[in-house]
């Protein structure tokens, strides 16, 4: 038994029409180890939603599938369960916040009885029991327990963004999966919002999986970070490797495109192009055709991964052999 | 300690209805229908006590009376009290909207959670049966339900809720195909909430809108078309006094003597119009989005 408390093995998913197949996820792998966090990058349509909720065993299927891999939580393997076994490990061992906090609470329940409502599904306790959980759990994320009868439209965004917090805390998860928490928010709640939810974590040893195309905020909260391109995880590693030994060519790219304080520069350095068509991948690397260090041999064959140093991992031919 | 933090809770809920009161008494309309509607109850409940005389109390010596402050409504051709009648007939059509009302909305709320949110083949069969339902005209759907079963009180009630089931599957799929998209549908599932919590709870409550503007519209339908199979002679038989039997049986002297088919249209119109407004009322106030 090891402390991997996520393990994604080979992960493939595909949304399939009757026209095409969009190859969302190819091929994914990656540990995370109890109470720690990992940073999750990438541009929109890398894959990142697609990872999340196949954690969550919530693919829109049809037309999404899991092709093949295996999810083990704890062990477990998610994708084997029945759908009573996922249900009472979701919102219970692992919770998910979600990316817009004004479309993620139900307008027509107080917050209170959305906190609560988790809390039952989950815990045998009474009515009365739950509702003083909620209001705890309020309190703790800093809204007066006074407001659990209020409606979700009397509140701000990020004080939704609180109260979805609360209801992904409530029944204590192992796990938790942020997709995007911040990007609906101002930059002065993003700040406190990104506080509160680390500050959380770290008091509950939750380990967490945060989704997010801001390289600022994974440096915030994050112990580890992966870079995803097209689906595939193509730089994987500690902050420490991921900032500061920067390694894969879509990394340096990312990197550049961010205004630094520091130097003075016209122009920031983009990558150039676009992602790929997820229904007509290239052939081989699927960086090579915007990757200026690009060679024939990126194109010919799938690119192995290497372990560049202990626990730090690139997807390029750069650094193969 | 924490006795009082549920009590305090307990003390917001109540003033959640109060809210939703609050709401509800600014809306004239609405209030006037609501009085109009528990005015017709309480004449539904305890009809022999307001009404002067029995609604089956005939005497010949005064027929087609014209309304005096005798009789309020008049007199029809044997010579019973039409206000009285008007009174007792509050009773059978009120029943009829409601329970017909409830038959419908239940079983059409149903059929269309069911094809709404799991859709595909299910979605298709369930569909294609109200299609098959809607083809027919609701009148002849009655009509043939009455004839095959039999004319009663009850039969009548089912012919009219089951007419009325399409409307309801329909409005409720199409609610709930634009609710469950919503990303409340899925963190809620993300919470672990089964299907039939997520259908309960977080569905419908945001599907009741629509659901509230058809119940309402319908009972006064159901009323109207119980009105209408009573005036064809297949509803309620006389003398139990009918709206629609009434002014069936009224409609041959409407030269002579108005006040027989007048009031009993009175009674429906206004009935209808004030059921009408309390469900414009209702859907307003129980909306907490639609707070001002």
């Amino acid at each position: 038994m090891n402390d991997n408390i996520l393990e994604i093995k080979n992960l493939v998913v595909h949304y399939v029409t009757d026209t095409t197949t969009v190859h969302a996820v190819n091929g994914m792998t990656i540990s995370l180890k109890k109470g720690e966090s990992l940073g999750l990058v990438g541009e929109t349509g890398a894959g990142k939603t697609t990872t999340a909720l196949s954690i969550m065993q919530l693919i829109p299927d049809p037309p999404g599938k899991i092709v093949s891999g295996e999810i083990r939580y704890d062990g477990q393997d998610l994708v084997a369960m029945s759908p009573a076994e996922k249900r009472s490990i979701r919102g219970n061992k692992i919770s998910m916040i979600f990316q817009d906090p004004m479309t993620a609470l139900n307008p027509v329940l107080t917050v209170g009885d959305q906190i609560a409502e988790v809390v039952r599904l989950h815990q045998k306790i009474s009515r009365a029991k739950a509702s003083i959980k909620a209001q705890e759990m309020l309190e703790l994320v800093g809204i007066p327990g006074e407001r659990y009868a209020e409606y979700p439209h009397q509140f701000s965004g990020g004080m939704k963004q609180r109260v979805v917090i609360a209801i992904a805390l409530a029944c204590n998860p192992e796990l938790l999966i942020a997709d995007e928490p911040t990007t609906a928010l101002d930059v002065t709640i993003q700040d406190q919002v990104l506080d509160l939810m680390e500050k959380l974590m770290r008091d509950r040893g939750t380990s967490l999986i945060l989704i997010t195309h801001d390289l600022g905020v994974v440096a915030e909260i994050c112990q580890k970070a992966a870079i995803m391109y097209a689906g595939e995880i193509v730089e994987y590693g500690t902050l420490e490797h991921i900032y500061n030994n920067t390694k894969h060519p879509y990394t340096i790219g990312l990197f550049g495109s961010i205004p630094n304080l520091n130097e003075d520069v016209d122009r920031l350095q983009p990558i150039t192009g676009l992602m790929p068509d997820p229904t007509d991948l290239p052939q081989g690397c699927v960086f090579a055709p915007r990757c200026p260090d690009a060679s024939e041999k990126c194109r010919a064959a799938a690119v192995p991964v290497v372990e560049v140093e202990p626990g730090h991992f690139v997807k390029c031919v750069k650094y193969h052999g | 300690m924490a006795d009082n933090e549920v009590l305090s809770v307990k003390m917001k809920k109540r003033g959640q209805s109060k809210e939703i009161w609050r709401r509800f008494v600014k809306n004239k309309g609405a209030v006037l229908g609501l009085a109009f509607i528990v005015l017709l109850t309480i004449l539904a409940l305890v009809p022999s006590l307001i009404a002067p005389y029995g609604f089956d109390e005939q005497m010949l010596s005064r027929r087609f009376k014209a309304p005096s402050l005798e009789y309020p409504f008049g007199t029809d051709e044997f010579g019973r009290d039409i206000f009285s009648r008007v009174i007792f007939g509050c009773r059978i059509s009120l029943t009829l909207g409601l329970v017909s009302v409830t038959i419908s909305c239940l079983i059409g709320i149903i059929l269309g959670c069911i094809s709404g949110y799991y859709g595909k083949v299910v979605d298709n069969i369930i569909m294609r049966f109200i299609d098959v339902m809607l083809s027919i005209p609701n009148i002849l759907l009655a009509v043939s339900i009455v004839a095959a079963m039999g004319t009663s009180f009850f039969n009548l009630i089912l012919a009219i809720g089951i007419g009325a089931v399409p409307g309801y599957a329909r409005v409720v799929r199409a609610s709930i195909l634009s609710v469950k998209e919503q990303e409340y549908i899925e963190a809620a599932r993300s919470n672990g909430a089964s299907d039939w919590r997520i259908i309960t709870r977080h569905i419908i409550p945001n599907c009741m809108a629509p659901i509230i503007v058809q119940a309402t519209m319908s009972i006064a339908a159901a009323i109207i078309q119980g009105a209408g199979m009573s005036f064809i002679g297949l509803g309620i038989m006389p003398p139990t006094p009918e709206w629609g039997s009434m002014l069936a049986s009224g409609r041959a002297f409407i030269r002579d003597y108005w006040w027989v088919v007048t009031f009993p249209g009175l009674a429906i119109m206004l009935t209808v119009f004030s059921i009408n407004l309390l469900g414009d009322g209702l859907r307003d106030a129980l909306d907490p989005r639609l707070k001002s």
